[in-house]
């Protein structure tokens, strides 16, 4: 066993020379700054040393789980990211399906293009287009009061409503990414074997049939490897779109916790706390992640590690 | 929201730049005035002399040049080298001093953490809201030593040294809103006032109005009229930490100043909080009623700062309370149009005082001293000496003179009774690119200097805007003939006198990292971020309710802790200004 190891990683030495870079980086990036986390325990003062720091034990944490706050914006974090996942797929994968049947090129071409351009744009900006759009005066209320749904001078203020914060959230989020998200899933399109779709039309297989039978199966490692990285980013919902188009009505449902550990964390000099809710994200993280692997494990599918 | 408002007062720097008038909301303590106006004419008389014997003192230092590192939290101007300014060059001149600025990028706190955790500092710092997270941090110097060396930084600072110290009895900064020499009022609105266009009172008559009511109803009769024009009625800022662009309202309507969370009783000296009183449910009762009426902007609470001033400048918006530094963009854009073409004139924004009842408005800032704002020498500074002594340089009169008005012939001129003025093509030719090779853009503030409201000694304003000649000549025929109508001959006159209140700003009291108050305040900001706009936007009927609700809400904060807080802080300054 140690022989065979051993005679690999020679074998093997170009790419492991390779690696040696990007290990240390890892290393001096991602692990070296976990010794910051003995702050979530301190009561920390950025300006005294280590030693001088006055230890809390789990109290920062504590504070944490009594804060009616941090539930709040926990589901809310878990729900716009929830939100994100499953229509960020859905559309995705089905954009990717429509797009793979497309047989017009220069039509193909210019959906892509124009459905993935908003991914380049900025949050700030995007945040301008859609303040201005759901503006009392923007073109959704023009077209509402247009077809009569609503009445002039009863415009709705959409931003205002907090209950409609995470479907505009999704629909933003949607309309941003959809197309920059198709493009790995058409790449995993074009390698499948043309010879199945010939098999299938042999067997009078329609294109929907195609769709179901071949194209899908055909990208499901993609799909799966892609749902487990994102099962394990499931405690990041973003934080610009929620801190751009979050204010004062809707914040009950739009403080994602990104914005709490701004707010209380980092804006108060409250570094501890800042921390500890940082490892409770890595924490929930870590385990979503792998619980997610196992099952993809368990069910044979493709998976992370 | 006095934390917010600081900030504020920062970007009054920027609007200071933007707008040739400044008056900042800091001016010297009414102290200070009487003690420098007793004792100016011996200071006036020595200030040249101060000035030689420090430049000749610094003489053998000049010869070699030194760069400092400078860091200033606000991102009002592009980053550069002081020397590369005329200003900055005629400094360097005298000292062989020069600074490289650095402005701040993206999030402060975020920025002086990282400076305060890698315990490496620039030479100088200008933290603004930064402040408290480095005097927490150590990473400031204590000038106590340093003070009595200079003339220059003892004669400005010296009223102030007492309410300079820090809890341990050290001077760490040096603010920016020293008064030297009597008290120039400032001519213009840069400060609080409610807004309306000018072609409202046009259309009404030009009416003196000056209470609440007769206000919403002029605006009122005036969308009414339009109807086919799409007018909003009335607007307010809320975006972020600007919220208290809407919050304040109601206590300037109660005849107050701009206190920050706190109203000062005059002979009580007591500092309460309005957040929950009568006279802020009667406003929000007020917005309700116009939202009722439609005239009311809904898109208020959620519009952030640049769409709120592009709807300002879009001519639509009929009134409005904002602060004259906030809106200074929005105004220029209109009054520059005006210029250009008489008819515009009707869009340009006119301030009136108004409160509930018309009693004397206190929208003018009374004079002030901002004393959690400053500049300081850190830790890792080589030779605070070198700096000390720049500074002590660009405090003489002359360079103050430098600073803000320029150069004779260049940039002012002088008449013959010795009054500084500008002629139209030095205004023209002054503006922001120019401002910036200068020096203008940089000296504007953030440094040691004379606050906004000085006075020279040879009786001129220290800055130009504030000038009577300066100002008369920026004003259009039609600004006049307005201002003929209300029988006046500056926008200020229009106002109440400022009483005097020796602690005024309130807001600009320290308060320290993480203390009961700075929590007081993060509180407040949240339940009345939520609380106002339910209660602006809720059915009339429904408006005692929410109202209630925002008081169980706003129960649950110790806000008698914080009102006891802010009293002992009055009475801490006034007993230190007896």
């Amino acid at each position: 066993m140690e022989k065979s190891f051993l005679k690999k990683l020679i074998q093997q030495r170009m790419l492991v020379l390779m690696s040696v870079p990007f290990v240390i980086w890892l290393f001096i990036f991602k692990y070296l700054p976990l010794w910051g986390w003995t702050i979530a325990f301190q009561k920390y003062k950025p300006a005294l040393s280590f030693s001088q720091q006055k230890w809390v034990g789990f109290e920062h944490f504590k504070f944490l789980f009594q804060d009616d706050r941090f539930l709040r914006v926990l589901r809310n974090t878990l729900a716009m990211s929830g939100i994100n996942l499953v229509l960020g797929f859905v559309t995705a994968i089905t954009l990717a399906l429509l797009l793979n049947e497309v047989r017009i090129m220069a039509f193909k071409r210019i959906v892509q293009t124009v459905s993935y351009l908003p991914h380049f744009i900025s949050w700030v900006v995007a945040a301008g287009i859609i303040q201005t759009t759901l503006a009392p005066d923007g073109i959704i209320n023009e077209i509402l009061i247009g077809t009569h749904i609503i009445s002039k001078g009863n415009e709705i203020l959409f931003l205002g409503i907090p209950h409609y914060f995470w479907g505009i959230f999704g629909a933003s989020s949607v309309w941003k990414e959809v197309g920059w998200n198709t493009i790995v899933y058409l790449a995993a399109m074009t390698a499948i074997d043309p010879s199945q779709y010939e098999a299938a039309d042999m067997d009078g297989a329609g294109r929907f049939r195609k769709m179901w039978n071949v194209t899908l199966p055909g990208i499901r490692p993609v799909i799966v490897v892609l749902l487990i990285m994102n099962i394990g980013n499931l405690m990041e919902s973003g934080f610009e779109p929620q801190y751009l188009l979050g204010n004062g009505m809707n914040v009950d449902f739009s403080e994602n916790i990104d914005i709490f550990v701004l707010k209380y964390g980092i804006e108060q000099s409250n570094y501890s706390l800042s921390i500890a809710a940082g490892m409770f994200k890595t924490v929930v993280s870590l385990i979503l992640l792998t619980t997610a692997n196992t099952i993809a494990k368990k069910t044979g599918e493709a998976r992370l590690f | 929201m006095a934390k917010k408002i600081m900030v504020a007062s920062m970007a009054l720097a920027v609007a200071l730049t933007a707008s040739a008038c400044g008056n900042s909301s800091n001016n010297g303590g009414d102290e200070a005035s009487k003690n420098n106006s007793s004792s100016n004419t011996t200071n006036n008389t020595t200030a040249s002399t101060d000035n030689t014997s420090a430049t000749n003192e610094s003489a053998s230092a000049a010869k070699e040049k030194v760069t400092f590192s400078l860091f200033n939290g606000v991102a009002n101007a592009p980053d550069g080298n002081t020397n590369e300014t005329t200003i900055g060059k005629s400094l360097e001149d005298q000292t062989g001093v020069n600074f490289k600025i650095e402005h701040l990028v993206g999030d402060l706190k975020t920025k002086i953490g990282t400076m305060i955790a890698s315990n490496k500092y620039p030479d100088v710092i200008d933290p603004d809201a930064g402040i408290d997270q480095l005097l927490d941090a150590g990473a400031f110097i204590d000038l106590t030593p340093y003070i009595d060396k200079y003339p220059n930084i003892k004669k400005v600072y010296g009223p102030y040294l007492n309410r300079m110290k820090a809890k341990d009895g050290k001077i760490y900064y040096l603010p920016f809103s020293t008064q030297v020499g009597a008290y120039t009022p400032d001519p213009n609105i840069n400060q609080g006032a409610f807004w309306v266009q000018r072609r409202v009172l046009k259309e009404a008559g030009y009416p003196k109005i000056k209470t609440m009511d007769e206000y919403f109803k002029l605006v009122e009769d005036f969308v009414n009229k339009h109807k086919d024009e799409n007018l909003i009625g009335y607007a307010s800022l809320t975006n972020d930490w600007r919220f208290f662009a809407t919050s304040n309202q109601s206590m300037h309507l109660a005849g107050y100043p701009n206190d920050g969370n706190v109203e000062i009783d005059m002979t009580t000296h007591e500092a309460k909080t309005y957040y929950t009183n009568d006279d802020t449910k009667r406003w929000l009762q007020a917005l309700n009623t116009l939202n009722a009426k439609g005239l009311f902007d809904k898109a208020s609470f959620v519009d952030n700062y640049d769409q709120y001033i592009a709807k300002l400048s879009s001519k639509k918006v009929v009134g409005f309370f904002d602060y004259g530094w906030q809106i200074a963009n929005a105004n220029n854009v209109l009054k520059d149009a005006a210029k250009k073409d008489p008819t515009q004139d009707d869009y340009v924004y006119q301030p009136m005082p108004i409160t509930f009842d018309g009693q004397p408005d206190q929208l003018l800032d009374p004079p002030g001293f901002v004393n959690n704002r400053g500049i300081g020498i850190t830790v890792s500074a080589k030779d605070p000496e070198r700096i000390m002594q720049y500074w002590d340089t660009l405090l003489s009169e002359d360079n103050q003179i430098l600073r803000s008005w320029g150069v004779k012939g260049e940039t002012y001129e002088v008449d013959d009774k010795g009054r500084f003025f500008r002629t139209p093509e030095e205004i023209a030719k002054i503006d922001e690119p120019y401002k910036l090779k200068f020096g203008f853009t940089y000296y504007a503030w953030d440094w040691p200097q004379y606050g906004t409201n000085s006075t020279l000694s040879n009786g001129n304003a220290l800055a130009p805007g504030l000038q009577p000649e300066v100002f008369q000549l920026s004003l259009t025929d039609k600004d006049k003939e307005i201002l003929g109508k209300y029988g006046v001959k500056t926008y200020a006159e229009q106002f109440a006198t400022p009483q005097d209140r020796p602690w005024y700003p309130a807001w600009g009291i320290p308060k320290e990292q993480g203390s009961p108050q700075q929590i007081w305040e993060t509180q407040k900001d949240e339940v009345t971020k939520k609380y106002y706009p339910k209660m602006v936007l809720a059915k009339p009927a429904d408006f005692d309710k929410v109202w209630q609700e925002y008081l169980g809400a706003f129960g649950k904060l110790d806000t008698a802790g914080y009102e006891k807080w802010y009293t002992e802080q009055i009475k801490a300054i006034l007993d230190a200004s007896k």
